[in-house]
């Protein structure tokens, strides 16, 4: 970057409101680069897009050209890149990265701290910016984070009908959920496949690893003991597993479940034919839209339970953009990405509900949205601020990461279908996942 | 004077090797080149995040781990098999189709077109448009079964053993069915007239005419059209990854789903080589089967050996 007045920034930033978002915009100095085409490669999908639009105005301040080379799902994005490392074609700056998949590149990003000005990076969270880092390295500045809570739809908890029979059957009151256990009998009372169901699950891919992983961890389990053998297969794994395969065999889920990802569940619950539903704060707004949603204004949210552990589930990461090591102009790169995570682009992504990684955004999206009478999204806001500063914890920030996680999915699948116990299921993912670390030389 | 000999590119005997030239380096370095580089990293733990890795020499220990790899059997066996019923059912519905439309003599050209819609889109296209169909709680198939009072429940197409690989299997089967149709069709046009007017002065009746003139006559053209649509459901991925990526727990898993995970998401491309090595034997088999019955039905029909 040529002159960019951080301090204006940080000064800008510290104000709250609205009206300092707007000073900001005008107040940062991105630098010139008049003629440079920078060339990126980011994800796309309809919570991602929103931010892009703000592309047109660096371009107006800097002078400079942004070549968006794909625009991509985060999966395939994925394959795309490592063909580019491949074949040695890692011929762009810009790229979007995540937590989870950010490890596995090794070093084909620079490292961003000297290259992002300390001032700016001391207005991120301090935790979303360790989580970003890899073997020392700061590969990534986080865009958003990702958490996920639990939501309900109101009007079946307040029903006196409901509540009566609730606690007759089960011993204790309908109330929203404070553990998994909890979960797992509300669902079932509430169920009634195939036209409702009491909660669902997304049952492929990382996916799938993750939510086990996190209720793995509230139930006192780790994947990997502290030498990287892999842990799994204990009694709180099994426990985990058990939760998944109760709800499925009980038809508390979809039946369709294990095909499920992310937009499935979130369309599911929208539909209104689901009680209760785990996920991340992405959604907020789009439950909350009659438009599009049969629940909107109906909506209740509470932290994620706890596990039999005592402790809450709180998978967690965030989206993130990297520069490469063969980038051409790293001012150029350092100065888009800058721009992408400032307090104003952030506060564009807030208003979708997509959780900030800079601290002062949190507070000014919350003032935001109480004076824009928004008062579910100042919910959510509270809501995950907690989780995010409690809760939160990643997956192994290991290169193997996603092919650990490629043994551990189809064996949990096997055993929520009653193909194998879920010790078995455990045991033989335990045994492959400890191949994979031995390939990788963890062990 | 003796005439001096002209250089060799210039000599008659050489002028066909000299014309074959940009074919064959045109082959060599789009075909086997490739080929040979893949069949390399096979036995290298090339992993593709790691560029190095491609000169690390592992010997056979890709091929050793493969084949002692049930879930790489269980997805070979179950892939001859999709294989199996999906050429087939291809074969006789496109068959029937391709009678009828022979039978019709006006619209014919309209409805040749409209037979051709399906192999139009995308199959990653297709994958989207039947794991809607299928699914089981917003699905237009359950819902209208319920509509219907058929089912009072949500079947799990796209999860249950046999169902999951009926639903994959209906997909390819719409998608392709047209490919046997057209190819059947330009037989069926490329008939002589003589044999089955004949046929019919002898007295045949129109299954026996069917049965022993235009059936053989078709079978080159089946044959042809099983080896290419063969090659193709060997290589299926698009509609698999979309409808159901292989699981749930792996059950619809087929070869190319399970390489194109062990290459790409788990960046393992050397182990990927050797299944995909392994996995042509398959192809080759088939194709070879499929000539040999092919050259069997010229035979037959008094054509060329």
């Amino acid at each position: 970057m040529t002159k960019m007045t951080f301090r204006k920034l940080l000064a800008a930033t510290a104000l709250t409101g609205i009206t300092a978002t707007a000073v900001v915009a005008e107040e940062v100095d991105y630098g010139k680069f008049d003629g440079y085409t920078l060339r990126v490669k980011l994800i796309g999908g309809a919570q991602y897009e929103p931010l892009y639009a703000r592309i047109a105005e660096w371009e107006a301040m800097t002078g400079a050209t942004v070549d968006v080379l794909s625009r991509k799902n985060h999966f395939e994005l994925d394959r795309e890149i490592k063909q580019d490392i491949a074949a040695g074609t890692l011929d762009w700056c810009v790229g979007s990265n995540h937590t989870s998949f950010a490890p596995q590149y090794g070093s084909i990003y620079i490292d961003l701290n000297g290259v992002i000005a300390d001032a700016t990076l001391a207005e991120f969270q301090a935790l979303a910016l360790e989580n970003s880092t890899v073997d020392g390295r700061l590969v990534q500045l986080p865009r958003h984070s990702d958490i996920s809570n639990l939501y309900y739809i109101k009007s079946l908890f307040e029903d006196a009908d409901n509540q009566a029979k609730f606690e007759a059957e089960y011993g204790y009151a309908l109330t929203p959920p404070e553990t998994w256990d909890q979960v797992k009998d509300q669902a079932m009372f509430f169920a009634d496949a195939p036209t409702f169901y009491g909660t669902q699950f997304v049952g492929k891919d990382e996916a799938i690893t993750g939510r086990f992983y996190e209720l793995l961890v509230a139930n006192g389990g780790a994947l990997f003991d502290e030498d990287w053998n892999p842990t799994f297969n204990s009694e709180a794994g099994v426990e985990a597993v058990n939760f998944f395969k109760d709800l499925y065999e009980a038809q508390a889920v979809p039946a369709g479940s294990l095909n499920y990802l992310w937009d499935d569940t979130g369309l599911g619950f929208a539909s209104g034919t689901v009680a209760i539903n785990l996920d991340w704060a992405g959604w907020a707004s789009f439950f909350n839209d009659p438009e599009n949603s049969k629940i909107a204004g109906d909506i209740g949210l509470v932290r994620a339970p706890k596990g039999s552990a005592g402790i809450r589930t709180g998978w967690s990461g965030s989206h993130s953009f990297s520069i490469t090591e063969s980038c051409d102009n790293t001012d150029a790169a350092a100065s888009f990405v800058t721009f992408l995570t400032s307090h104003e682009s952030q506060m564009v992504e807030a208003t979708a509900g997509l959780l900030p990684t800079r601290a002062a955004v949190w507070d000014d999206a919350k003032a935001q949205f109480t004076a824009d009478g928004n008062d579910f999204l100042v919910e959510v806001f509270e809501t995950y601020a907690v989780s995010m500063a409690e809760d939160a914890f990643t997956p192994p920030l290991i290169t193997p990461w996603i092919e650990v996680s490629n043994e551990i999915w189809p064996q949990l699948q096997a055993a929520i279908l009653g193909e194998k116990t879920p010790q078995e299921a455990l045991d033989e993912a335990a045994d492959a996942a400890r191949i994979v670390m031995e390939d990788a030389g963890y062990l | 004077m003796a005439n001096k000999r002209p250089p060799f590119w210039q000599r008659e005997q050489y002028t066909p090797f000299l014309l074959l030239l940009p074919a064959v380096l045109t082959l060599l370095f789009v075909v086997l080149l490739p080929l040979l580089f893949s069949l390399y990293t096979s036995f290298t733990g090339y992993r593709l995040i790691r560029p190095e890795s491609l000169w690390q020499w592992v010997g056979l220990r890709n091929y050793k781990r493969i084949f002692a790899d049930g879930d790489f059997w269980v997805a070979f066996g179950r892939t001859i098999i999709f294989l199996t019923i999906a050429l087939n059912l291809e074969f006789l519905l496109g068959l029937g189709i391709a009678l009828l439309i022979n039978k019709i003599t006006w619209g014919q050209r309209t409805l040749r077109t409209i037979m051709m819609f399906p192999m139009m889109f995308s199959p990653i296209l297709v994958g989207y448009q039947f794991k809607f169909v299928f699914n089981d709680n917003i699905g237009i198939l359950n819902n209208a079964l319920q509509a219907l009072g058929l089912s009072d429940g949500a079947i799990p197409w796209l999860v249950d053993k046999y169902l999951a690989n009926f639903s994959i299997i209906f997909a390819e089967v719409w998608m392709s069915t047209s490919v046997f149709a057209i190819l059947l069709l330009a037989g069926l046009f490329a008939m002589p007239r003589d044999p089955l007017e004949a046929a019919k002065v002898d007295g045949c009746n129109p299954w026996q005419v069917f049965r022993h003139i235009t059936l053989p006559f078709l079978m080159p053209f089946v044959f042809i059209a099983m080896t290419i649509r063969s090659l193709d459901v060997a290589r299926a991925y698009d509609i698999v990854d979309v409808m159901t990526g292989g699981g749930p727990a792996g059950r619809t898993e087929l070869l190319w789903t399970m390489i194109a995970r062990v290459g790409y998401d788990n960046a393992r491309m050397g182990q990927a080589n050797a299944m995909a090595y392994v996995s042509i034997l398959l192809s080759i088999a088939f194709t070879y089967y499929f000539f040999t019955k092919l050259l069997a039905a010229r035979k037959y029909m008094g054509g060329a050996e």
